[in-house]
C-alpha cells in the first residue's frame, strides 16, 4: 500500500478513536457522572433503558380496550357474514332492515367493519356506555361481534357524494392553529385512517350530540382521546357545520 | 463522443424532461402555501406535488445526469469506445420505465409519502418498485463504467487514469454502497409492507437506513459538479488546473467520508444513541475537507487562468476573466451558492445550532441553495460543453445562455435566502397551507412572498436552458474536435497508487460503515416491539 | 505561462506549499468548528439525550405511561417537571401545554401512528417523535407567554392542522396550578 494510502488509514483510524473516546466516554459521563463507565458506553450506543417509565398506570377514565393492528379483524368470509345478518335482526329496529335506521341511530349500512367491531366492543367493556347498547353488547361473544362487522359492513352505504369541493372549511382544512385536524384527512374525503368511522349519511342529530359528547367529556371510548382533542378545539359554528355536511341528504 | 453520442443525448434530455416537470410543481407548490394564493382545495394533491417534485428532482434527473456524463467521461478521457452500450441502453431503459411506474403512481394519489419515503406511512408498491428499477439501472452503470476502466487499465498498464475518469469512477463506487441503505429499507421493510406480506414495519429501523443513503446521494449529486470544476472549468476559461493531485485527493476522500455520516440527519431522533451522534458529526467536519479543498484549488485554478490572459494585482485579476464565457459566469455564480449553501451545511452538521433549524424551512432553503443553486448550475455548464459534441452542431446563442445563467442564480439566491429567514423564524416543513393571520405565522408571510418571485425567475430560466438546448439541435453543423479536459499546471505522467485506484478508500468507507452504522442497525432490526402498524395511504383500507 | 516555469521543481513546489498551507488551514478550521460543538455539549449540556427508549405504540391508551390521564404537566416526587405528551394523526395530547419559566423541563414524547416531530417556537425545543421510540430531553424556557408548537414532520395528509401550544407561567402559578391537579394543561 502507498504512502498516502496508509496515512490514510491511520488518520481514519485516529478519527474512530477520537470520536469513540468523545462520544461515549468524554460527553456521556460528564451528562451523567453518576453512571458508571459500562453504562454510559451502552447508553451512548443506543442500547435500550428504561427512565422514568415509573410503575405501569391504569387509566382512571374507561378507555377502549381494543388493540388496533391489521390483523384486528381477522379473515372474513360470506359464512361470517351470513351468522352477522342473523343476529342482525335484534339491531333492526332501531338500526333499520337494511342498516339504514329510521331514527337518529347511526346507519351501520357499509361501515367498516372494524369500526363496528370497536364500538361493540367498547360498549361491552364500558368504555362507551348508553342505556341501550350497552345491555345489547353485554349478550355477544367476539366472534359475534366480528360477524355482525362483516355483515354490515358487505351492506350498501347510505348515499352521498364525496367531492371535496362544496365541503365546508373545517372538514377541508380544519383548524390549524387550534390544532383541529380536516374532518376529511381521517374520515375520508381526503383520507382514512384505521378505525374512523364512515360518516357520510349519519343523522345530523346523532353526529352533533357525538361530537358534544366528545367536547364535554361524555365520551371516552376514543383511543389515545383522539376525537376529544379535535372537538375542544372545534368552535359551535364549526361542530354544526360539520354534523350537517355529513349528514347531507338524509335528515 | 465515438459510440456514446445517442446514447448520452438520450439521457439529458430525459433528464431535463423530468427536470422541467418538476421544476412547474415546485413553483405551484411555492405559489399555493404562500399569502397569494388561496388554501389549496385538496391538501392531499399538495403533498402529491410534493413526492412528485421530489422524487422527480432526487431519484431521477440527477442520476440520469449523472449516468449520461458518465458515459461522456468514459469515451472522452479513455479515448475508446464504450464497452457494453447495449447494457447502457438496458440501463437507461430500466431507469425510465422505473421512473415512469412511480410518477404514475404518486400522480393517481397512490403514494403521497414525500420522497423520504417515511415509513409508517406506506403507499403503493408500484411507487416504491419504480424507484428499485431507478436504482438498479444506475447500479448497471456503475458496473459498465468499472469495466470499461479495467479494460482500459489492461492495455495502459502503469499509465495514470485520466482525472476526469477517476473522479467518474470513485463518484460511481460511492453512489453503488450508498444506495444499500435505502435499497435495504425498500426491499427488507417498505416492501413486504406494501405488498401485504407484513403488516408492521419499525420506523426507527427505517430512519436509520434511510439515513444512510440520506446524506450521500446528495454527493452523487455533487460529483458531475465537481468533476466539471476541475475538468471542464478550466479548460473553457483558457486556463490549468492548479493540481491534479489534490483534485484526485480531493475525491478519494469523498469516497470514503461522504457516506458513513447520515445519522446527522437523525440528531433530534429517539432511536440512535448519542455516542453513535457524536461519531457522525466528527466525520461529518471531515466531509468538508474535500470541499474546502475543491475551493482552493479551482480558485487558484481560476486566478491561474487570469494571469494568464494578462490579469495584474491582488484582485484586478478578476478583471481579466473571460466574464462573457458562459462556464466563468458559472462557476462563479456556483462558487458563491456554494459558499452560502456550505456555511448552511456546517451549521445544520453542529447538534446544538441543528436544533434551532431541525424541520424548519430553514433546511429546504438550505438544500434549494446548494443543491439546485450550486449544483444543477453546473449541470447546465455540463450540458452547454458537451452540447456541440453531441449534436455535431455549434451552440450559437452565449448572451441567451448568460441571461439563463443569470437568471437562475438570481431567482436561485432571491428564492432561497429568504427561505433560510423563515425557517430561522420557526417555519415549519411540509405543510401544504398556513394561517398567514396568526400572530405566530405572520412573520413568515413576506419571506414566502418573495421566494414566489424567484422561484418565477427559476422557472423562466429553466424553460430557457430547454429552448437553448433545442435550438441546438437546428443550427448548421460543424465539425467538432474531440473532446478536451483541462490540463494540469504541472503534468506528471504517473500519480501515486492510491490516487490511481480505489481499493484502500472503498475499504475505509465500508469499515467506517460498519463502524458507524453496524451497531445501531443490529440492534434496532433485533428488537420486536417497535414495530408499529403501517398507515397505508391513497386507498380505502 | 512558459512550459519552463512548469517545467520547473521551484514552481511545483511552492504550489504544493500552498496547497500544504491551505489544508493545515482547514484542518484547523473544522477543529475549531468541531472544539465548539464539543465545548458546548459539556459547559451547557446541550446535547442529543444518551438514552434510547422504547415503548409499545399499540398499547399506548391502556397501560404504561402515556395513558390519557398522565398526559399533561406533573410534578413528580423528586420535584423533577414532567410534561409527557402524546402525537397522533394530526394533534398532540395535551394540545395545550403548561410549563413553568425558568425552570428545567423534562419533556418525553411518543406516537401511537406515524412519525411526527414538534418544535416549541422561539425557543430551542426541537425533536422527533417517533413511534415505538420515548423521545425524552431536557430545557428550560425563558419568557413568560404563550407559543406555537407546530409538527414539523410530515405525518399525512393534515399535517399542516397540527399545531399546538405551549404556555409558560410564572413560577408561582404554576406552582398553584399543579398543586390543584394531578396532571396540568391549558386545554
Amino acid at each position: 500500500m502507498s504512502r498516502i494510502g496508509v496515512w490514510g488509514v491511520l488518520a481514519t483510524l485516529a478519527l474512530v478513536l477520537l470520536g469513540g473516546f468523545l462520544g461515549f466516554v468524554w460527553l456521556p459521563q460528564s451528562q451523567d457522572p453518576s453512571l458508571s463507565p459500562f453504562a454510559a458506553w451502552c447508553s451512548a450506543l443506543g442500547v435500550p433503558r428504561t427512565w422514568l417509565a415509573s410503575a405501569s398506570i391504569r387509566p382512571e377514565v374507561p378507555t377502549s380496550e381494543v388493540l388496533l393492528t391489521h390483523e384486528l379483524l381477522g379473515v372474513q368470509d360470506d359464512s361470517d357474514r351470513g351468522h352477522g345478518a342473523t343476529l342482525a335482526l335484534r339491531c333492526s329496529m332501531c338500526h333499520g332492515p337494511t342498516g339504514i335506521s329510521y331514527a337518529d341511530s347511526p346507519n351501520l349500512a357499509g361501515q367498516y367493519a372494524a369500526v363496528i367491531y370497536k364500538q361493540l366492543h367498547d360498549y361491552r367493556s364500558g368504555a362507551r356506555s348508553s342505556p341501550i347498547m350497552t345491555p345489547m353488547a353485554r349478550t355477544l361473544s367476539d366472534l359475534e361481534m366480528r360477524q355482525l362487522s362483516a355483515y354490515y359492513a358487505g351492506l350498501s352505504k347510505p348515499a352521498g357524494s364525496t367531492l371535496i369541493g362544496n365541503a365546508p372549511a373545517i372538514i377541508r382544512w380544519g383548524a390549524p392553529m387550534r390544532n383541529v385536524a380536516p374532518c376529511g384527512s381521517c374520515h375520508g374525503d381526503i383520507d382514512h385512517t384505521m378505525a374512523s368511522p364512515w360518516l357520510k349519511g349519519e343523522p345530523q342529530n346523532y353526529l352533533r350530540a357525538q361530537l358534544m359528547a366528545f367536547a364535554s367529556g361524555a365520551r371516552t371510548n376514543d383511543i389515545n382521546g383522539q376525537m376529544r382533542a379535535m372537538v375542544q378545539g372545534m368552535t359551535p359554528a364549526e361542530i354544526e357545520a360539520a354534523a350537517r355536511y355529513y349528514a347531507g341528504d338524509a335528515k | 463522443m465515438f459510440n456514446a453520442r445517442r446514447l448520452i443525448l438520450a439521457h439529458f434530455w430525459i433528464a431535463i424532461a423530468a427536470f422541467l416537470g418538476a421544476l412547474i410543481l415546485g413553483e405551484w407548490q411555492m405559489i399555493v402555501r404562500s399569502p397569494l394564493h388561496a388554501w389549496v382545495d385538496n391538501p392531499e394533491h399538495y403533498y402529491r406535488s410534493l413526492t412528485a417534485h421530489g422524487s422527480a428532482m432526487g431519484y431521477v434527473f440527477p442520476t440520469l445526469i449523472a449516468m449520461g456524463f458518465g458515459y461522456a467521461i468514459s469515451v472522452s478521457a479513455l479515448k475508446r469506445n464504450l464497452l457494453g452500450l447495449r447494457w447502457a441502453w438496458v440501463a437507461l431503459a430500466l431507469v425510465v420505465v422505473g421512473a415512469l411506474a412511480a410518477m404514475i403512481t404518486v400522480g393517481l394519489g397512490r403514494a403521497s409519502v414525500l420522497y423520504t419515503f417515511y415509513p409508517p406511512l406506506v403507499g403503493h408498491a408500484f411507487y416504491y418498485l419504480g424507484i428499485v428499477l431507478v436504482v438498479v439501472g444506475s447500479w448497471v452503470w456503475v458496473v459498465l463504467l468499472s469495466l470499461n476502466l479495467r479494460a482500459w487499465r489492461k492495455e495502459h498498464p502503469g499509465v495514470k487514469v485520466p482525472l476526469a475518469m477517476f473522479a467518474n469512477v470513485a463518484g460511481a463506487y460511492l453512489w453503488a454502497w450508498t444506495a444499500v441503505g435505502a435499497a435495504l429499507e425498500i426491499l427488507l421493510q417498505i416492501l413486504p409492507v406494501a405488498f401485504g406480506w407484513k403488516t408492521t414495519i419499525d420506523a426507527g429501523l427505517a430512519r436509520v437506513l434511510f439515513s444512510w443513503t440520506l446524506h450521500a446521494i446528495v454527493y452523487f449529486w455533487l460529483m458531475p459538479a465537481y468533476i466539471a470544476y476541475y475538468t471542464i472549468v478550466p479548460r473553457a476559461i483558457g486556463g490549468r488546473l492548479y493540481s491534479d493531485t489534490m483534485a484526485r485527493f480531493s475525491f478519494a476522500l469523498f469516497l470514503v467520508f461522504a457516506m458513513p455520516i447520515g445519522v446527522h440527519h437523525l440528531f433530534a431522533d429517539p432511536m440512535v444513541g448519542s455516542g453513535i451522534k457524536v461519531m457522525h458529526t466528527i466525520f461529518t467536519g471531515m466531509v468538508a475537507v474535500p470541499t474546502f479543498l475543491t475551493v482552493f484549488t479551482i480558485c487558484a485554478s481560476v486566478e491561474l487562468a487570469a494571469r494568464m490572459r494578462g490579469g495584474r494585482g491582488i484582485i484586478g485579476w478578476l478583471g481579466a476573466l473571460p466574464w462573457k464565457n458562459p462556464a466563468m459566469l458559472a462557476v462563479a455564480f456556483s462558487f458563491v451558492m456554494l459558499g452560502l449553501g456550505g456555511a448552511g451545511g456546517l451549521i445544520n452538521m453542529s447538534y446544538q445550532l441543528d436544533s434551532t433549524v431541525h424541520n424548519t424551512q430553514w433546511i429546504t432553503g438550505h438544500f434549494h441553495l446548494i443543491f439546485a443553486g450550486a449544483i444543477v448550475i453546473m449541470y447546465f455548464v455540463i450540458a452547454y460543453d458537451l452540447w456541440p459534441q453531441l449534436t455535431g452542431r455549434a451552440l450559437q446563442s452565449l448572451s441567451l445562455m448568460r441571461l439563463q445563467l443569470w437568471l437562475w442564480f438570481l431567482g436561485m439566491m432571491i428564492l432561497t435566502l429568504p427561505w433560510h429567514l423563515s425557517g430561522l423564524l420557526g417555519m415549519p416543513r411540509r405543510m401544504a397551507y398556513f394561517d398567514y393571520t396568526h400572530v405566530a405565522t405572520s412573520p413568515y408571510a413576506w419571506t414566502v412572498i418573495v421566494s414566489v418571485l424567484g422561484g418565477a425567475m427559476v422557472l423562466i430560466s429553466g424553460v430557457l436552458f430547454v429552448a437553448i438546448l433545442a435550438k441546438g439541435h437546428r443550427t448548421e453543423r460543424v465539425g467538432v474536435e474531440p473532446y478536451r479536459f483541462s490540463v494540469a499546471l504541472h503534468e506528471h505522467a504517473t500519480a501515486p497508487r492510491a490516487l490511481n485506484g480505489f481499493a484502500v478508500w472503498i475499504a475505509l468507507m465500508v469499515a467506517l460503515t460498519l463502524v458507524n452504522y453496524g451497531f445501531p442497525i443490529w440492534q434496532l432490526s433485533r428488537i420486536e416491539s417497535t414495530s408499529v402498524p403501517a398507515i397505508y395511504v391513497g386507498g380505502d383500507q | 505561462m512558459t512550459d519552463h516555469a512548469s517545467r520547473s521543481p521551484d514552481a511545483e513546489a511552492i504550489a504544493s506549499q500552498f496547497e500544504l498551507g491551505w489544508g493545515v488551514l482547514v484542518g484547523v478550521i473544522i477543529a475549531l468548528l468541531l472544539g465548539m460543538i464539543v465545548f458546548t455539549a459539556v459547559h451547557w449540556s446541550s446535547m442529543p439525550p444518551s438514552r434510547v427508549e422504547v415503548v409499545e405504540a399499540s398499547t399506548l391508551h391502556r397501560t404504561g405511561e402515556f395513558v390519557q390521564d398522565n398526559l399533561g404537566t406533573a410534578v413528580d416526587a423528586t420535584g423533577r417537571i414532567v410534561v409527557r405528551m402524546l402525537a397522533a394523526q394530526y394533534a398532540f395530547r395535551p394540545s395545550c401545554v403548561v410549563v413553568p419559566e425558568g425552570v428545567p423541563v423534562t419533556f418525553r414524547a411518543t406516537s401511537s401512528d406515524v412519525v411526527h416531530g414538534f418544535q416549541i417556537l422561539g425557543t430551542n425545543v426541537n425533536s422527533m417523535v417517533v413511534p415505538g421510540y420515548v423521545s425524552t430531553f431536557e430545557m428550560t424556557l425563558h419568557g413568560v407567554g404563550e407559543r406555537a408548537m407546530p409538527c414539523h414532520e410530515f405525518c399525512g395528509v393534515g399535517h399542516a392542522s397540527m399545531w399546538a401550544r405551549v404556555r409558560v407561567l410564572p413560577w408561582s402559578k404554576f406552582q398553584a396550578l399543579s398543586r390543584a391537579k394531578r396532571r396540568t394543561s391549558c386545554v
